[in-house]
């Protein structure tokens, strides 16, 4: 299934490693990518892609947090709870998102649209407290800023809120 | 307010910059690689590097170009640059803003310690998490190969220069070099046992340079403006340059600062952090990233460069500096960090994944009220069995800090356990379980 | 002048012995030499280190920190201190504290109490009290497969199992699932662990995580009583200890380090030990009544009435109409004293054994050739070569053990390995050898002999002739060379469907190697004229100069487990003990005075003769021992015929087989576990067998039987033990049997060999080297082949319980364009056809079978036979049969 549809950027992938078996980690994310989980199948073919046993596929998915073995919701909110984004309001954003989408941590709502984990630091401490949906990061969250990006989510699919080229400080504009 | 130049950020701090090739060239971009292309050898640059003093900014602080000297000058086959982009270190986050806002800089860095080194290859691992990052750099890649920057025949010499993006896909583990190229091998991100180390037996067995980002992005500047240039910066002369400081937690203006080492944590806490984030005064801080141990407020002058922290009984680390005002549990600041060192711990040493599990529980239940007498000595003690005991230093840095707020607020520890003892009367005894 | 250079030694202190050792000795191996024993979970002397345990730390001077010493080697002047530093010991009690936190301590459950070395290391190290108050992790137990049961709350996590999986068998079915504390043991997928079976997890795991579920509960380890044995399975002879609680097999396994396994088993070694105890073991003998049922007899009767019925033959019509046939999985004690009675006693020299099927291909030519009829290369010597050529074996599927010697040549020493197979090199749960292979040419199982044809054809048009060759015999190859020169490239290429580069890369490999081994298995073996195809590739070792070179050889990988000796004990058509041809006429004089008997003169006659003359009455009375005919021959060889013409059929086996349902008389024998004796295995070695178990029921050793009959004859050959017989063939065949560690190859013998180079070689050369074109592809139909499988041995393994648990029954192979061309689901049905008849059969999917085919296993092809006709080779009088073309449709 990924062959068919991804050849060419398999193809490149594979070029990028004098080891096949290098390519583990972007098959795997593009699995992802493609079924929003990686399933036995998607571990089964990029075994033999990589001339491999689904072992060894399987052990190497099973160690990356990232990676789902079970179907998620169309959305992942991933909130860092580490003790840096703790100091600036994590845990009152997981309240939040619990009350808000009606589910517990780890759970995804019955319309399978949002998945919510929380997760450990995402490399924006200075911006906290933050969440991670999908790919995209959105930081500085408060209550308001939570609540509008959900519904963007569910009306839009995205959210002009997400965060852009990270930088922090913003630099001092020019002063006039 | 003292200012100060900046290296790194100074691009990216100019308005409306957005690290495209076209404005990194015309700051001057490139111009140190066509130099190095030009005008010196590959010892050449090794030796300008050594004589810069640069030391890697990933966490251990190594010679940049003693480490590049390690990589064996007539091997036959390949050898490799991995740019480690792994920043998973909780309460960092400069590398993702060096490469999400200049990518440029970090491409010349890679290209040139390539070139040193003499690899044809340069992997940049980056966490799985920054897909932005990744985005972006593949772009400027893109951008550098279009222009001949990167390439079979880089500017029409017979260098020939690959660079690829690898994105990681959630371990923090996979930040230590060798647990990073396991995992750009396609594998489970367990570290190796040392020796052999990677400078000869690296990726594929092959020698391999790992490098922090930080540390590359400097190697341009140090080519464009000299070894000496660098080497007085900061505090020679085994802390030269700059360094981009993560400040985070309850400080008023959280953020990256750039700023040369040897400058005190008083100074970028209260000057360029502005101080702390309401009227509470400081309780503590961690000086290098969750693997530091913490430090206190009489420790606001001991200067930022490698020598000076350690002597304080920390380590500069991967420069996250995470501030906590009064009223912050250590109890709980210790626990919410071993949470993180449990879920991270790659599994492969006893001490450090059973430690782990079995110091977490411990602080869990303190936490919880249910602390006992004797719990205290036998955290330090586990924490003495942890450290020095494993293969990589993941198990060194999670007894940090637990062994650190115990050593400086282990009144609030007891205080915790004192409250339980005194409920526990009533409640009855916790079983303990006998062989 | 190059300078000689021997290694230095290193000195080392550990605990104040001082001690010199090879430079590249880890501190451990170092330790164990001074007899310092450094406790230890995960380091192996079989595996990488991992150094992951933390278990085996130890204070080395001018080191900072505690060391691991199973990952720190040995440089000159260290000093180590083990048991003499309480640090060490602190450090050893910490990480055993640690272990314990999360383990469940249920060793009064546990199999591996007793042997445990978490148990052992906690007595030596561990206080009574455990610090650990909190709540323990908890894993559900798993059962991994019907065999094999993981308890993961007892893991160590030192990954031995995974890792052995791995490097040593190349396996890699065993998965490390998740991270930290909850990192389990695991394989792929929500359904049992489908994999080689071959027990090394159970037998690596150091403590009760991975256990054997075919003796769980049953035995503490004290209550039982070892034997140390030999497989009796295949060729490779493997050591393995059985132990039995009350006469009953518990388990086997086998030591670290015994026997030419090194310890390690396959899946028939190490679980598949029931079958020697199945219910259904003959326990008396049996005479049959003359509607077609048994009477059980007491063995005076039994004897008596064997006895006066084949003496009755020899006195009506002599010797000759007397035959006999025997299994090579028999004691080399029994088949030569089968061969002994058959020709002294009885007076006929119509023997035959299972070599028969194959394995005489590889015999005769290697004795024409070479002048040796073993190996002239042993198992290190696989391990040393740095170039393999396979042809006709997945090695790992026949011959397992030989096979694991093939991988750690290529995986751990860097070997290149050569393969011409059908296998395609695709990954699946077994093994598949050619996915090591760096030259792999794909081969119909008919075109071996165009093959190899090809591969010496590359070499001599390349010019990659040995000079010794090229100057010293030049007829030899110049005569090679014109006859090929009618075989051309483009015939070759459309034929074989491969490009003449491969052959040519191929060939420049082996030319180039310096120690080259050439492994042939049963593509070749039985294959229609397979004595040629093994001659030709003789030629090409003697082509690339390697045949005088030590360690290069040619090893005809033995099926059965005693194969080999059943030749050299004489069990064979045309041989006597040596094996002496019958030909040679001073040699056979010597065994006649040695015996001091007189020696048959009437003709010998092979398995296929045999049978035709008991067809047609000139054979009258057949004794067979421990073969089966009816059910290793398809319909189509008329063996039903052969038997139920005979007057006299006698039967000595251990289950009331397709083949001794005809029998008049059938005597109940011992299996290889109730019996002393010896095996000799594929590379030669001569190796004890030893009785673990009393005989089931009233059932004798076939020697004994032998022994009792020849008595009941009048013509008494008496031995009062296995022992007794074996000295006598030591006497007969001189030097027979060094007992020792590992063989001494005999080496090729050179006047041999010179009489082949310089003429014959003539004798067949233009026919050897011409091969029929191979008929194009049949788009209609499909080429069935029977092939061996991993999980059993013959049809003896298909009475172990443990092995039917991983496969019961056959199932039709094939890839998924093949079954997708024919219509068929994975799990369905298949209806095969062809002129002989039609049968239904399970189909699977597996991507390794090529197109245009399918495999079954021949140990199930009771039903499936009928499809088949076989061909005998009028060369060698091999049975080959073992393909047919089909139909194909979905049902
Ligand atoms: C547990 C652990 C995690 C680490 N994580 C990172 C990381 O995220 N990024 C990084 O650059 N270095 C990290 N390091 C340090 C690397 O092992 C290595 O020292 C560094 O990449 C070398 O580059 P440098 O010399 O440029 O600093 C980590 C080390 C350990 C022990
Ligand atoms: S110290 Fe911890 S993280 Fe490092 S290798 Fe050992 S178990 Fe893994
Ligand atoms: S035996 Fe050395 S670490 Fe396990």
């Amino acid at each position: 299934m990924l062959r068919e549809k991804h050849h060419q950027y398999i193809a490149a992938i594979l070029k990028r490693y004098p080891v096949k078996r290098s390519a583990m980690l972007p098959l795997l994310n593009l699995a992802q990518r493609e079924e929003g989980y990686v399933s036995e199948a998607a571990m089964k073919e990029i075994a033999a892609i990589l001339d491999l046993t689904p072992s060894q596929v399987y052990e190497t998915a099973t160690f990356y947090t990232m990676l789902n073995l079970k179907p998620i919701g169309t959305f992942h909110i991933q909130v860092c709870k580490s003790l840096m984004c703790a100091l600036v309001g994590a845990d009152e954003l997981i309240h939040w998102l619990e009350d808000h989408l009606g589910i517990k941590v780890g759970e995804t709502t019955s319309d399978n649209l949002f998945t919510l984990s929380v997760v450990e630091c995402l490399g924006s401490c200075a911006t906290g407290p933050m969440m991670q949906v999908n790919d995209d990061y959105y930081e500085r969250l408060d209550r308001q800023k939570v609540t509008q990006i959900l519904d963007d989510l569910r009306r839009n699919g995205t959210s002009p809120l997400k965060s852009g080229p990270f930088m922090c400080p913003e630099p001092v504009p020019p002063s006039s | 307010m003292a200012q100060y130049e900046k290296i790194l950020l100074r691009n990216m701090e100019q308005p409306g910059y957005r690290g495209s090739l076209h404005e990194y060239e015309r700051t001057g971009g490139y111009q140190a690689l066509r130099k190095v292309l030009r005008d010196l050898s590959p010892a050449q640059v090794i030796e300008a590097v050594k004589n810069s003093g640069l030391r890697g900014r990933g966490g251990a602080g190594f010679p940049t170009g003693i480490k590049w000297g390690f990589v064996p000058k007539d091997h036959p086959g390949p050898k490799y640059l991995c740019c480690n982009a792994d920043e998973s270190e909780p309460g960092t986050f400069k590398d993702r803003q060096l490469m999400e806002r200049d990518p440029h800089q970090l491409l010349e860095g890679i290209l040139i310690a390539c070139y040193a080194i003499g690899a044809p290859v340069a992997y940049i691992y980056i966490r799985g998490e920054f897909r932005l990052g990744a985005k972006i750099l593949e772009r400027a890649i893109e951008e550098a190969r279009g222009a001949g920057y990167i390439g079979p025949r880089i500017l029409g010499t017979d260098v020939g220069i690959e660079v690829y993006v690898h994105q990681g896909a959630g371990a923090y583990i996979c930040g230590e070099e060798t647990a990073l190229l396991e995992s750009l091998e396609g594998k489970r991100g367990l570290p190796r046992f040392k020796p052999p180390f990677p400078a000869t037996h690296g990726l594929y067995q092959k020698p391999t340079v790992v490098n922090n980002v930080e540390t590359l992005c400097n190697v341009p500047h140090i080519v464009n403006r000299g070894a000496e240039w660098f080497a007085s910066i900061g505090s020679p002369p085994k802390s030269t340059g700059t360094r981009i400081f993560c400040l985070s937690g309850h400080v008023k203006r959280p953020g990256n600062y750039e700023v040369p080492m040897g400058v005190t944590f008083r100074e970028l806490i209260f000057e360029l952090g502005g101080g702390m984030r309401s009227e509470k005064p400081l309780k503590g801080f961690i000086p290098g990233g969750a693997s530091a141990p913490f430090l206190t407020p009489d420790h606001l002058d001991v200067k930022m460069d490698f020598e000076s922290v350690a002597q304080a009984g920390s380590m500069l680390g991967s420069g996250g500096v995470t501030v906590m005002e009064e009223g912050t549990s250590m109890v709980w600041a210790a626990l919410r960090l071993m949470e993180f060192f449990y879920h991270e711990s790659c599994g492969k040493c006893t001490p450090c994944r059973e430690g782990s599990s079995w110091i977490l529980q411990i602080l869990q239940r303190i936490w919880a009220g249910g602390g006992r007498p004797g719990d205290l000595e036998l955290l330090e003690d586990l924490c003495k069995n942890i450290e020095g005991r494993t293969v990589c230093a993941f198990g060194d840095a999670e007894v940090s800090p637990v062994l650190s707020t115990l050593r400086y607020w282990r009144d609030e520890y007891e205080a915790l356990i004192h409250q339980a003892e005194a409920t526990r009367t009533t409640k009855g005894e916790i079983p303990v379980l006998t062989m | 002048m190059a300078e000689q250079h021997t290694p230095q030694l290193l000195r080392v202190t550990i605990d104040g012995i001082a001690v010199q050792v090879p430079p590249g000795t880890l501190v451990i191996e170092a330790a164990r030499q001074v007899g310092v024993m450094i406790p230890h979970f995960c380091y192996h002397p079989k595996l990488e280190p991992d150094a992951n345990c933390r278990m085996c730390l130890v204070e080395i001077e001018k080191m900072p920190r505690l060391q691991t010493s199973c990952s720190t080697r040995v440089t000159d002047g260290m000093v180590v201190r083990s048991n003499t530093s309480p640090v060490v010991q602190a450090a050893r009690k910490s990480v055993l504290e640690f272990i314990l936190a999360n383990h469940p301590l249920d060793c009064p459950v546990c199999d591996q109490g007793g042997r445990c070395d978490l148990q052992d290391f906690s007595h030596e190290y561990t206080p009574t009290v455990s610090r650990f108050t909190e709540l323990k992790r908890i894993f559900p137990k798993e059962y991994f497969s019907p065999l094999i049961e993981t308890q993961m709350n007892r893991c160590v996590q030192c990954l031995r199992c995974v890792r052995y999986c791995d490097q040593v068998m190349d396996v890699k079915a065993l998965a490390p699932a998740g991270r930290g504390t909850m990192t389990e043991i695991k394989h792929f997928g929500h359904h049992a662990l489908d994999c080689e079976f071959c027990g090394g997890c159970v037998q690596i795991c150091p403590v009760g995580a991975i256990t054997s579920r075919l003796s769980m509960y049953e035995y503490r380890p004290w209550m039982l009583k070892r034997t140390e044995t030999i497989c009796p399975y295949c060729g490779d002879g493997c050591q393995f200890t059985i132990q039995q609680k009350n006469n009953e097999l518990i388990e086997v396994n086998s030591t670290y380090g015994a026997g030419r396994n090194r310890g390690d088993l396959c899946a028939r070694g190490y679980f598949g030990y029931h079958a020697s105890t199945h219910p259904d073991r003959l326990r008396h003998p049996l005479i049959r009544r003359p509607d077609g049922t048994f009477r059980e007899v007491p063995w005076e009767e039994a004897l008596e009435v064997a006895g006066e019925r084949l003496m009755g033959i020899k006195q009506a019509h002599g010797g000759e109409a007397i035959a006999g046939l025997i299994t090579s999985r028999c004691t080399n004690e029994e088949l030569y004293l089968f061969q002994k009675l058959m020709r002294v006693v009885l007076g006929t020299n119509k023997i035959d054994c299972s070599a028969r099927y194959g394995h005489v291909n590889g015999i005769e030519p290697l004795r024409r050739v070479q002048g040796a009829h073993r190996w002239t290369v042993t198992f290190e010597d696989i391990v040393a070569a740095d170039v393999l050529l396979l042809v006709g074996t997945n090695i790992t599927e026949t011959n397992p053990i030989t096979g694991l010697k093939v991988k750690e040549a290529v995986k751990r020493r860097g070997a290149r390995l050569l393969t011409l197979e059908t296998l395609l090199p695709v990954r699946g749960s077994i093994s598949n050898i050619t996915t090591l292979s760096s030259c792999h040419i794909p081969v119909h199982p008919l075109g071996y002999g165009q093959a190899v044809n090809a591969l010496v054809k590359a070499m001599i048009e390349q010019n990659d002739v040995a000079p010794q060759i090229r100057e010293q015999a030049v007829e030899f190859y110049r005569t090679i060379e014109s006859v090929l020169r009618t075989c051309s490239w483009e015939d070759l290429e459309c034929d074989l469907g491969v490009s003449r580069y491969r052959f040519f890369e191929m060939a420049r490999i082996f030319r180039e190697a310096m120690r080259a081994v050439v492994l042939i298995g049963q593509g070749v073996l039985r294959a229609s004229r397979g004595a040629d195809i093994v001659t030709n590739l003789l030629d090409l070792l003697l082509l690339a100069g390697h045949h005088q070179r030590p360690g290069c050889g040619l090893g005809v990988l033995a099926e059965e487990n005693n194969d080999q000796g059943a030749v050299e004990m004489g069990a064979l058509a045309s041989y006597l003990p040596g094996p002496v041809s019958l030909s040679d006429q001073a040699a056979c004089q010597a065994i006649a005075s040695l015996w001091m008997e007189e020696l048959p003169q009437g003709p010998s006659a092979t398995l296929p003769e045999i049978l035709n003359q008991a067809r047609v009455g000139h054979v009258r009375a057949l004794y067979v021992v421990g073969e089966n005919p009816l059910a290793s021959l398809p319909p189509s060889f008329n063996v039903q015929e052969a038997l139920e013409r005979v007057e006299v059929l006698v039967c000595q086996e251990l289950f009331l087989t397709e083949t001794a349902r005809h029998a008049h008389i059938v005597l109940p024998a011992c299996s290889y576990a109730e019996k002393d004796g010896t095996f000799t295995n594929t590379e030669g070695l001569v190796q004890p067998v030893r009785r673990a178990i009393d005989p089931v029921g009233e059932s004798q050793p076939d020697w004994a039987i032998f022994s009792a009959l020849s008595v009941v004859m009048g013509y008494p050959i008496e031995y009062g033990s296995a022992k007794e017989i074996f000295k006598e063939i030591q006497s007969v065949i001189p030097r027979y049997a060094l007992l020792g560690p590992a063989p001494t190859p005999p080496n090729v013998h050179q006047d041999v060999v010179d009489r082949y180079l310089h003429g014959d070689f003539q004798v067949d050369v233009t026919q050897r080297y011409t091969w029929p074109r191979l008929s194009p592809k049949s788009e209609k139909r499909l080429t069935l082949i029977l092939t061996q499988s991993l999980f059993h041995s013959g049809k003896f393994s298909t009475r172990a319980k443990g092995l039917l648990r991983v496969q019961a029954e056959g199932t039709l192979l094939l890839n998924s364009t093949e079954a997708a061309r024919w219509g068929l689901q994975p799990g369905g049905m298949a209806r095969l056809s062809n002129e002989r008849g039609a049968v239904s059969v399970k189909v699977r999917v597996l991507d390794r079978v090529p197109e245009g085919m399918a495999f079954f296993p021949e140990h199930f092809d009771h039903d499936i036979r009928i499809l088949f006709q076989a061909e005998v080779d009028p060369l060698t009088q091999v049975p080959c049969w073992k393909q047919t073309s089909v139909t194909v449709e979905p049902q």
